[in-house]
């Protein structure tokens, strides 16, 4: 059964379109919408490899697609067919583009495509049911086939997103430490220096002075 | 002059008194010529001047400087100006200048004159014509204030001269002045001659130091000169003689001179004028414009400090709000009190910072955003940026600001179908509007909709776009309520629009034999609240009978005359039940609105019902005995406006005010989700909201205060916006300006919602006292303020600003929530026009506490010419008997409904021309419609003007006759507020009462 479904653009990650009263009846809806805009972020920071993928999240599972720089998302329970669930996603793919096509890079503010919700959610209806007539025609239709789209976890999946962050924010401050480091060894140095010259100088300074004042006087 | 140069940098940090400058250059003194004019004093007090004439010579050039430092002296000398006013009256002009903050002297000319000599008398006059002058200048606007008050003082050679003198006098005891306060002596020359050498040395920091304002002078570009001050005295206070002793009418007491807004509700234009780029006062509207500048003062305005609200104001074609998209470099706001950039944020560090106006934080300004400043220090792209010249603008708001995708606009119907409601025909009537609306449902095409009906069972509908008629379930399950059908009670408009259309044909039929008198209607709030609470919306309730049936079942109340007049006499005006307002909690936490429409002729308790609305942001109509051949119209009309008007969904409202003041209540229909945080689930244009400010500093530093008012909401297109109305006042510390900037529209507006309130925890007896305790307060310390020099004698005095207060105060006093005792008004109607008026933007608030009344029987005989407005034609009279003539025509207009009253010897003419043949007929069964003659026509093009110049409710047409008891009473005659009607008081006698009271322990 199809949960939630969101549509946003690659390149930023902003959110085109999303399905009308999803993540009703779920409890934490909140926390997979949340895991939805973490990959969505991961997406647009260029992290993803597959065009077609299939992430695993506790007793659901995501399945997008990547296509023209729109990532098309669905949440579904992990029982549902992949078959189904790509080909639902394939449908939105075409009558977003076949409706938003040319206006979706030029799309500044977010949910510009709202409008597309209540296909949407036409959409999600049909799909809702694995065993009517349609839906088993498809899942039988041999040319589509979806095996070698990978599965991976989703912690999986955002956590190369943030071991990534995790060395970059390391090596910076290691650069970043290692250049303060620099500085107080500098420092060091020339306070060390003035030790162990200064009593010489100071000394040298008052017997020219002496010897200047002794000068002067005599 | 070094220490003296010192000073200077301060100047350009402090708005308002460097405005005092340049006009004193550029504007001369009538009747002096300009350029010389500011030398002509040169030879009238000849022996200080001299020495300075040579190097002062060179004309304006010099001149400019000169009047730099007699500025700077202003700042320079405020802290310890009191000493500096009383001192001996032989001072300079130039010493009263720098008393602008002087404490306020009463601002009468020759009043308080001590010295009998000329000159220095005038200079008194300019010294005490400065106090309402700083107030002005307190914004940035420049100009004004330096006209020295001398310029405005009567003309008159002496009085020219020697005001000039003043003025001119101005610079020479500013230089002594800066390192002490001996500007009091008589100039000496020593100082003067400094002075002319200085100017090559000393000024030019000066005059340097100016150009940093001009962004701020650039912002006011429209900023006219002020108005004379002779004009400003002679407006500054009205009086009414009042003489007579109560009881004696002597003929001195004119009644027809007390003051009457039959012009309607009057913006103080001045405001407006000064700082052209606040919002406009449809959207924000202070009660005064002069913010007190510490909390004594703050104390002695006995009226209330606030403003109301009206973020959705419907604009006139042209002035429509800008949108205004920021695209990916979000929206900028204060990192630290979150104000959105307006037009008055300064922008410093070539353009590179940006300072708050609310809290004087500088914030970066972002790459994206970042322009040039030019050399006045206005950004080059001023222009194409409606949020820097714009008090009211709509920001697209990036995903930060939502917390779901937007929300498709989401009408549903809880209908009641009892017996009660198809007998009166509510029901097709309801039906028809709502299908006739259908295409104008905003949001196409996402617009959701469904409904239920209720009578002693609850009925869903199954709306299921592929079904060809709807399906009905019947759920009688009252204790446990359950949802028959997960999806399809909720539909999309556009798809399942035949199955929609299908339904509501098919409603009152289904209907029309229903004998069942119960009303579920606790559980019916219940089931709808279930089906919407994923999206919100409007949940529109159309409630026949007293709820009788499972929770929020309620009893009769009211029927019992021991209650009233006593201490539990307002428990009738609240909720019982808590259900009611833990439903509305509820709703407004998952953003649905409610609007309850009533019809019953019984009592409904309107109370309970009405807090539905009242803690969602909803409005209660209330159609008393609803008849369709009556009220059919009215409902039509205003079912269809709540339908079709665009609505903003999912909103929050946060006030913002400068630093030093906070809003302290708030008072309207809406949800405080936290202290300072309105929530509305749905809110329109015909919705405003009053706010009480509270100065939480004892002493505000600033010369400005700003506000800003902003609504986070979901437009219906489904985008989400901000829209954000800033507004700058000036802080004074002068009660008289106060007074003077008052905005009798808006402080009605917030006594009245007070009002209102107040009977929900008292009687209605001690509603009407405060009221007329808190008219009576403002009006006393306004004695006070100038009794001193006046002998008032038994005269009672107000602010020009505030004349209608009085009248007002007694049109709430006398406002269906308010007048009279249990016999006057049904409970019902008494808490609907109490929901209605919490909610009533101040033009419509006003317009119903004094209603309009026309003669239209000449009007209408007269051949003229049609296309004219109602106002150029039709002269609005006072509310009172002696208005009526009897062989008239007149039509009252409260903006709920049009009376129509004829005149016993009214041409009978006109009467057959108007209602046909039953002119004869008893009226309250009669109907106005249009005949085929040029008179009816005329008048109906007359009623339907009235009614589009304000399409928030439709006015229903009665007809009365006179004489014709009970009907006339109730309709017009207990709506004549001037009048003494029963136990009330006439506007007469209320003016006196006010008087006595004004002058006890006056």
């Amino acid at each position: 059964m199809v949960k939630m479904t969101l549509i946003a653009r690659v390149t930023d990650g902003l959110p085109l379109a999303e399905g009308l009263d999803d993540g009703r009846d779920l409890p934490d809806s909140d926390m997979y919408k949340q895991q939805v805009k973490a990959l969505f972020k991961n997406l647009s920071r260029g992290h993803n490899e597959a065009s077609r993928m299939s992430v695993e999240t506790g007793p659901y599972i995501f399945h997008y697609i990547i296509e023209g720089r729109v990532c098309y998302l669905t949440m579904c329970d992990r029982s549902y067919p992949k078959k189904l669930a790509f080909q639902y996603l394939e449908d939105l793919k075409n009558e977003f583009e076949r409706v938003n096509g040319p206006n979706i890079e030029t799309a500044a503010r977010p949910y510009a495509f709202i409008k597309f919700d209540t296909f949407i959610q036409k959409t999600k209806k049909l799909y809702q049911d694995t065993r009517t007539q349609r839906n088993i025609a498809k899942l039988n239709d041999e040319l589509y086939e979806v095996h070698q789209i990978m599965t991976r976890n989703v912690q999986e999946v955002l956590g190369v997103g943030e071991k990534l962050d995790q060395v970059c924010e390391m090596s910076s401050r290691l650069t970043s430490e290692s250049r303060v480091y620099a500085d107080k060894a500098k420092d060091l140095n020339r306070q060390a220096l003035i030790r162990k010259w200064a009593p010489v100088a100071i000394v040298l300074g008052v017997v020219f002075l002496l010897f200047w004042v002794k000068n002067k006087l005599w | 002059m070094g220490t003296e140069n010192q000073g200077y940098p301060n100047f350009p940090a402090r708005p308002p008194p460097p405005s005092s400058s340049s006009p004193f250059a550029s504007a001369p003194p009538p009747g002096v010529p300009p350029q010389s004019g500011g030398f002509r004093p040169l030879s009238q007090p000849t022996r200080p001047f001299t020495p300075s004439g040579p190097p002062m010579a060179p004309p304006v050039g010099s001149m400019r400087p000169v009047q730099s430092p007699f500025v700077s002296q202003i700042p320079g000398s405020r802290p310890p100006p009191p000493p500096a006013y009383g001192g001996p009256p032989g001072g300079v002009g130039g010493g009263s200048f720098q008393r602008f903050p002087a404490p306020p002297p009463p601002p009468f000319p020759g009043a308080q004159n001590p010295p009998p000599s000329g000159p220095p008398a005038t200079q008194t006059l300019a010294g005490h014509l400065s106090p309402f002058r700083p107030q002005q200048p307190m914004g940035p606007p420049p100009q004004t204030s330096g006209r020295p008050g001398g310029y405005a003082s009567p003309p008159g050679p002496g009085f020219q001269q020697s005001s000039y003198s003043g003025v001119g006098g101005g610079p020479q005891p500013s230089f002594p002045g800066y390192p002490s306060n001996q500007v009091l002596q008589a100039p000496p020359p020593m100082p003067f001659q400094s002075s002319s050498q200085g100017p090559p040395s000393t000024y030019p920091p000066q005059t340097g130091g100016f150009p940093q304002h001009p962004g701020q002078q650039n912002l006011h570009p429209s900023y006219g000169p002020p108005t004379s001050n002779v004009q400003g005295l002679a407006e500054d206070f009205n009086s009414l003689s009042l003489s007579n002793i109560p009881g004696s009418l002597e003929p001195g007491l004119d009644p027809s001179s007390f003051p009457r807004p039959l012009d309607g509700d009057v913006v103080p234009k001045s405001f407006s004028e000064m700082y052209p780029m606040n919002c406009h006062s449809r959207y924000l509207r202070l009660t005064t414009s002069a913010i007190p500048s510490s909390q004594s003062l703050a104390s002695r305005w006995h009226l209330p400090l606030g403003a109301v609200v009206c973020p959705l104001a419907e604009a006139p074609e042209g002035e429509e709000v800008p949108l205004v998209d920021f695209g990916s470099s979000g929206i900028i706001r204060c990192r630290r009190c979150r104000t959105y950039v307006n037009p008055y944020v300064e922008f410093t560090d070539s353009g590179r910072k940006w300072r708050c106006n609310i809290c004087s934080l500088l914030n970066d300004v972002p790459g994206e955003y970042f322009s040039h400043l030019d050399a006045t220090g206005r950004r080059m792209d001023m222009d194409q940026r409606p949020e820097l010249t714009k008090g009211s603008v709509d920001f697209i708001a990036p995903t930060e600001y939502m917390v779901r995708p937007p929300v498709p606009p989401t009408y549903f119907f809880l209908i009641d179908v009892s017996f009660s409601a198809t007998k009166s025909g509510m029901l097709e009537v309801a039906a028809q509007t709502i299908k006739s609306c259908l295409d104008n449902l905003p949001g196409y095409p996402r617009t959701q909709i469904g409904f239920i009906t209720y009578d002693s069972t609850l009925h869903f509908y199954n709306l299921k776009s592929s079904l060809s008629q709807p399906q009905m379930m019947v759920v009688s399950d009252l204790d446990d309520i359950f949802i028959p059908l997960p999806d399809d009670l909720l539909v999309n408009l556009s798809e399942s629009r035949s199955v929609v259309e299908a339904f509501l044909d098919s409603l009152p039929l289904m209907f029309q034999d229903n004998v069942n008198v119960e009303s579920a209607f606790g559980p019916a709030l219940r089931a709808a609240y279930m089906v919407m609470n994923q999206l919100g919306g409007k949940l529109l309730i159309l409630q026949n009978s007293l709820p009788s049936l499972g929770a929020g079942r309620l009893k009769l109340r009211g029927d019992d005359p021991r209650v009233y007049g006593t201490d539990k006499e307002y428990a009738l005006r609240v909720a019982e039940d808590n259900f009611y307002k833990q439903m509305a909690a509820d709703c407004t936490k998952f953003q649905i609105g409610i609007n309850v429409y009533a019809f019953s002729d019984k009592y409904t308790d309107i109370a309970s019902l009405g807090t539905l609305a009242k803690y969602t942001g909803g409005q209660v109509y209330y159609y008393p005995g609803f008849q369709s051949s009556i009220h059919g119209d009215k409902l039509r009309h205003e079912l269809a406006r709540d339908l079709t008007r665009e609505t903003a969904w999912e909103s929050v409202m946060r006030i913002r005010c400068g630093k030093g003041i906070r809003s302290s209540s708030y008072h309207g229909n809406f949800m405080l989700r936290s202290t300072d945080l309105l929530a509305l689930p749905a809110v329109d244009c015909d919705k405003a909201y009053a706010v009480q400010l509270a100065l939480e500093e004892t002493l505000l530093s600033t010369q400005t205060v700003y506000f800003q008012v902003a609504l986070l909401y979901t437009a219906s297109c489904g985008e989400r916006r901000i829209r954000v109305h800033t507004a700058i006042a000036p802080v004074v510390t002068d009660l008289g300006e106060m007074y003077r900037q008052a905005d009798t529209g808006a402080i009605v507006s917030v006594y009245a919602r007070l009002a209102i309130e107040k009977t929900l925890s008292s009687k209605l007896d001690d509603a009407r006292n405060v009221i007329q305790q808190k008219i009576v307060k403002a009006l006393r310390e306004y004695r006070n303020l100038h009794s001193v020099q006046h002998r008032l004698g038994s005269r009672l005095i107000y602010p020009e600003s505030l004349k209608f207060l009085p009248l007002y105060g007694l049109a709430i006093c006398k406002s269906t929530p308010l007048h009279g005792g249990p016999a006057d008004a049904s409970l019902d109607e008494r808490c609907a026009a109490g929901f209605t008026m919490m909610a009533l933007p101040v033009k419509k608030l006003l317009k119903l506490l004094y209603p309009s009344l026309y003669r239209v029987d000449e009007w209408l005989l007269k051949a003229s010419v049609d296309h004219d407005d109602v106002k150029d034609v039709l002269r609005r009279l006072p509310l009172a008997a002696e208005s009526l003539d009897s062989r008239g025509l007149y039509i009252y207009d409260d903006g709920f409904r049009l009376v129509l009253w004829f005149g016993r010897m009214l041409s009978p003419d006109i009467a057959k021309n108007l209602l046909g043949a039953d002119f004869a007929a008893e009226l309250s069964k009669v109907t106005l419609e249009e005949q085929e003659n040029g008179i009816s026509k005329k008048l109906m093009r007359l009623i339907k003007k009235v009614r589009e110049n304000d399409p928030s409710y439709h006015p229903m047409c009665l007809l009365v006759r006179q004489g014709e008891q009970p009907r006339e009473g109730f309709l017009l005659l207990r709506n004549l507020i001037e009048d003494q009607m029963g136990g009330s008081t006439g506007y007469v006698d209320w003016m006196l009462q006010l008087h006595r009271q004004v002058q006890q322990n006056a």
